[in-house]
């Protein structure tokens, strides 16, 4: 995209993460969801976190390229990317029970 | 829900019943695939259970904004179904990163009824609405319950599903598997293949408000009248095979960016290309001001038909998403229409298996023969070639085309004092160069000729 804005293109503000997270009605649940299955995968073999490039919601964070992901699993859309985008099938992805998790009014 | 004597839990009204032997068939989700083949079973007589994991039919579904309608026509009066608009117009804009060239279209018969049987819909509405209509027929529709694995017998034979309800097992002469996406028990179960990634897309989706009027001045509508957009090109998803969408509905718009999760993982984040999207020049003025009251994303199964699973396999059937019936070509944007399709065929071979005394894998495979004789599976077979020719031709699709047509355009309608003839010339040159020459462009119009056929 152009780095300057053009006068006669309006500005559309852009919700945060936070904010675009807070629209969204969640059911918390205690337990996560997420995980990964060998630590040693995410610490050793992999360099380029793709389960943290494919999330929409800002659930999967690297500190660096050895440690193993923190998951803000009570942010997940439940949309699965990180599921299907991991090199090394290392995703622990289930569905939060008994209905638990986003709760979508549109859709 | 227990195979054995145990004193049932009581902690929910649903652990409270023994419901084995009870039903017919237990469907796996009350998405629209899941909900069309309860509604034809119980229309058949039988007595079909759906299990849905989310708080209602609905809360868990997401999808860019189009129902197309001929087959769920057939088994449901639309006429009470919370629809938001029909599709007056269809647009498809190629968006380079501040260029638009688009086509865009009003038939008039779109405006008359059934208008081509596509409208937006919100899914929270539509498919609740839709569940209860299989309800009405007959159906059971539970719901906060999810499938986490099937039962099987001795003879590896599918016989029923494991809930996450206490003593959460059911059995049932036959299992529809219409739990979309990410179909965590189809996989589980060995029944289909996990995707590989460059089969799925990832779509992250606004809902934002504003009110009617607003929405039917930007889009030039009136009355139950609506718009639906698509976009393509670096300006859409930049460097990924994607696109991105703009649909409106009575009260909200929906802005979204789809693309293959391959291409996620290499670049950027579904909600950074998201952003972006509604920056470009062209779409800014659309989705300006508007309020947000929903972001949400999903998974897209985009394999086409060699990522289709076996539709028929130990007693168990898989239908929608779940089975990967989505067709998107670019032009033809559809998986709604197949969803429902899929639940219709299943659901009559199902019935007519249990009518002819045995569900074995060769009654039930009428479903097999009808998909495969249907629209559906013929879609996904003539278009097979697309998914990766555009893989193959990324950079000239997404990135040279939309820029050279801008060129072009800016070129030919040049108001300057040199005369027409040259810069019709210019703008000649400019579009073979991005085709590559003549013998290019007679190439890539050989090599798409089945596009728009």
């Amino acid at each position: 995209m152009s780095t300057t804005q053009h006068p006669d293109v309006p500005t559309v503000e852009n919700a945060s993460i936070e904010d675009r997270l807070y629209a969204d009605k969640y059911t918390d649940h205690e337990e996560s969801h997420l995980g990964v299955k060998v630590e040693g995968f995410c610490t050793d073999r992999c360099d380029t976190n793709d389960c943290v490039s494919v999330c929409p919601a800002d659930v999967w964070h690297v500190e660096d390229d050895d440690s193993v992901p923190t998951i803000a699993y009570e942010n997940c859309l439940e949309c699965g990317s990180c599921r299907f985008a991991c090199p090394y099938d290392n995703v622990v992805w289930e569905y939060p029970e008994n209905g638990a998790g986003v709760s979508y009014k549109y859709g | 829900m227990s195979a054995d004597t145990e004193p049932m839990d009581t902690a929910t009204p649903t652990d409270a019943i023994d419901y084995d032997g009870e039903f017919d068939a237990i469907v796996v989700g009350a998405g629209l695939a899941g909900s069309a083949a309860a509604l034809t079973m119980a229309g058949e007589g039988l007595n079909p259970i759906v299990i849905e994991r989310g708080q209602s039919p609905g809360t868990k579904n997401v999808f860019g904004g189009v129902l197309f309608t001929p087959t769920i026509r057939e088994l449901v009066d639309l006429d009470d179904a919370p629809l938001e608009r029909y599709v007056a117009e269809k647009r498809y804009g190629f968006l380079s990163e501040r260029d638009e060239t688009a086509v865009s279209m009003r038939p008039g018969e779109w405006l008359d009824e059934p208008h081509n049987d596509a409208y937006t819909v919100l899914r929270g509405d539509f498919d609740e609405w839709f569940a209860e209509q299989a309800e009405e027929a007959g159906a059971t529709v539970i719901t906060e319950t999810t499938v986490t694995d099937v039962l099987r017998d001795d003879e590896g034979r599918v016989v029923g599903v494991d809930t996450d309800r206490p003593n959460g097992d059911l059995r049932a002469p036959v299992v529809i598997l219409a739990e979309g996406a990410n179909s965590l028990v189809g996989e589980g179960a060995g029944l289909r293949d996990h995707h590989e990634r460059d089969e799925v897309a990832v779509t992250a989706k606004e809902v934002l408000k504003f009110d009617r009027d607003t929405i039917e001045e930007r889009f030039r509508l009136h009355g139950e009248a609506g718009a639906a957009y698509n976009y393509f090109g670096e300006g859409a998803v930049g460097d990924a095979v994607g696109g991105g969408y703009v649909y409106t509905n009575k009260r909200t718009v929906s802005v979204g960016v789809v693309y293959r999760i391959e291409d996620a993982a290499q670049g950027q984040s579904p909600d950074e290309v998201l952003d972006e999207f509604k920056q470009h020049p062209a779409i800014a003025p659309l989705v300006r001001d508007g309020h947000l009251v929903e972001y949400s994303a999903h998974a897209v199964p985009e394999g086409g038909a060699d990522a289709m699973p076996d539709l028929v396999q130990d007693g168990a059937l898989i239908v929608g998403d779940a089975a990967g019936l989505v067709l998107n070509n670019g032009v033809h944007l559809e998986g709604t229409n197949m969803a429902v399709e899929s639940g219709y065929h299943a659901g009559r071979a199902v019935a007519s298996a249990i009518s002819e005394g045995g569900v074995d894998d060769r009654a039930l495979a009428t479903y097999e023969t009808e998909l495969e004789h249907s629209f559906v599976v013929q879609n996904l077979e003539h278009y097979d070639f697309f998914q990766g020719l555009i893989a193959e031709d990324r950079e000239f699709i997404f990135r040279e085309l939309p820029r050279a047509l801008a060129d072009a355009e800016a070129e030919y309608f040049r108001m300057d004092r040199q005369p027409k003839e040259e810069h019709v010339q210019n703008a000649k040159d400019r579009l073979l160069e991005a085709f590559g020459g003549r013998l290019g462009a007679l190439k890539r119009a050989w090599k798409y000729r089945k596009m728009l056929s």
